[in-house]
Parts: C-alpha cells; structure tokens; sequence
C-alpha cells in the first residue's frame, strides 16, 4: 500500500479528483479502524476519521516526499487517538500485573501487565464474531502495545515504519510485538 | 502460561516472533521445528501464535461497515466539493 499511497499523493497533489478521493478514503478508513482496536470507541473512531480526512487534505499540497506519506498518517492518526484516549473518563487508568511472564531473552521471565476489566459499556456486546472477539481482546493489551499489534498485523506496516511512528526503536518494536502476541492470545482463549 | 519449562524452551520462546515473521535463518527455523515436534507445549504456543497472527490479519483487511464508509464518502465530497466552490485568488 506505501507505493499505492505514494502515486496517489503524486497524483492528488496535480489535481486529480479522483486520484484525491481515493486517497482521502483510504486515509479515513485508516484513521477508523486504527482508532477502533486501539480506543475501542466507535464514536471515537469517527472523529479520528474525520480528522484524518481534514489534516490529509491539507497535507498533500504540501508534501515534499509522497513516500513518507504513509508514515506521517499513522502519525497523525496515532496523537489523535492519544488525545481521544485522554480525554475518555471511562478509559482504565491502571494496569494489574499477571504473575506469569514472558520469556526474555535471558530465559528469565518478565511480568506482563494487562489492563483491568474497565470495559465500556459498547464493547461488551454479545455478537461473538471474529472481529468483536479481537477487538475484545485488544482492549486488555496495554495501549502502547496495541497500537503496536495494530499497525504491524492488521496495517501490514514494517517494524521500520512502527518504529518511526512510535518513536521507539526497532528492537523495542519487535520485543512488544512478541508480549503483545502473546497477551492476546491467552485473552482470545478467554473471550 | 507458566514459566519456561526448560532452558531450550526458553530459547525457543524468545525466537518465536522472529520465527513467525520469517527474519530467521533456515537452520534456525529448522531448530525450532525439532524442538516443537518434541515438545507439545512449545508446539502449542507456536501454532496458537500463528492463528493469533492470522485472525489479526484478516480483520485487519475486512472492509468497514458500509454506513460508516457512506459517511466516510459523504464528509469527502462535502469537503471537496466546498473546496472548487470557493474562489480563487
């Protein structure tokens, strides 16, 4: 998708309609379901949406790299849903620790933390699909780590990218994945 | 999940996300899969690992629900089509 965003920014930034409409759905269908499995909030998901719309619009005209183009929307989507989660009483504002670890390099075991069961009241739905399953499941990843799960394995993005969005660095993306894989597997087997 | 049951496991463990993402060598990989085909916990993990990976892809390529995309579409064209109104300078 980075070399089909890319064209398309090339080709928006001239002034094709078309070229900008596709673009500008793609960003928003982003921004939707990045916000969604990471915040969890549907209405939520919509201002995210709707803000990528905006800020991508006023953004093409003035990129000077359409291959980064990517990287800075994951950006932008990512500090919306950060100001979002902020702003929501209901988000869990602590973390319990689990006594089982994750094996660590060293072979040592290192304690996970998983958020508590603080959910909202619109993810505690009875429809058993694999989505709601998922995104069920998401929601007791630390943050930090989900958006991480997020962007790698439903965004297709590179540890590269993940790294460059976050902040962090590539090792630390890769040791998280891994926690975060894992987390979310035991909470599958529970939901 | 408890702790390691052995020091292999704990190797193994450490190298599943490299493995599952394919960034390890042939002789690794092969490491791996010995160890697992002798071991049913570790064989579990990975395999468990892997459908967790798969069900995140495949919602992660399921299209949004079409009225969240309808209004997705309407704002865009609200936006673009305000835009060409607007006059010029």
């Amino acid at each position: 998708m980075r070399a089909t965003y890319a064209a398309l920014v090339r080709e928006a930034a001239t002034g094709d309609r078309d070229a900008m409409e596709r673009l500008l759905m793609g960003a928003q269908e982003v921004a939707y379901r990045f916000s969604l499995f990471v915040c969890g909030h549907p209405e939520d998901a919509e201002d995210v949406m709707q803000d990528a719309l905006l800020k991508t619009y006023q953004h093409v005209s003035r990129i000077t790299e359409p291959e980064a183009f990517r990287t800075w929307l994951y950006t932008t989507v990512r500090h919306a849903c950060l100001m979002k989660r902020r702003r929501r009483v209901g988000e869990p504002s602590h973390l319990i620790s689990i006594e089982q670890g994750i094996p660590s390099h060293d072979g040592t075991a290192t304690p996970v933390d998983v958020v508590d069961d603080a959910r909202p009241v619109d993810q505690r739905m009875s429809d058993a699909s694999v989505d709601a399953r998922v995104r069920q499941a998401l929601q007791k990843v630390p943050p930090s780590s989900r958006a991480i799960v997020v962007m790698r394995e439903m965004e297709g993005l590179s540890t590269r990218e993940v790294a460059a969005i976050t902040g962090i660095s590539e090792a630390n993306v890769k040791t998280r994945l891994h926690r975060a894989r894992v987390m979310l597997r035991l909470q599958l087997e529970r939901v | 999940m408890t702790g390691p049951a052995s020091p292999d496991c704990a190797a193994i463990l450490a190298s599943i996300s490299a493995y599952l993402d394919g960034e390890l060598e042939v002789a690794e990989c092969a490491a791996i899969e010995r160890h697992c085909a002798g071991c049913p916990r570790c064989g579990t993990l990975v395999e468990g690992l892997r459908h967790t990976i798969g069900l995140c892809r495949d919602v992660g390529t399921a299209p949004l629900p079409e009225p969240v995309r309808e209004r997705a579409r309407a704002s865009m064209r609200r936006l673009l089509d305000a835009d060409e109104r607007a006059p010029s300078d």
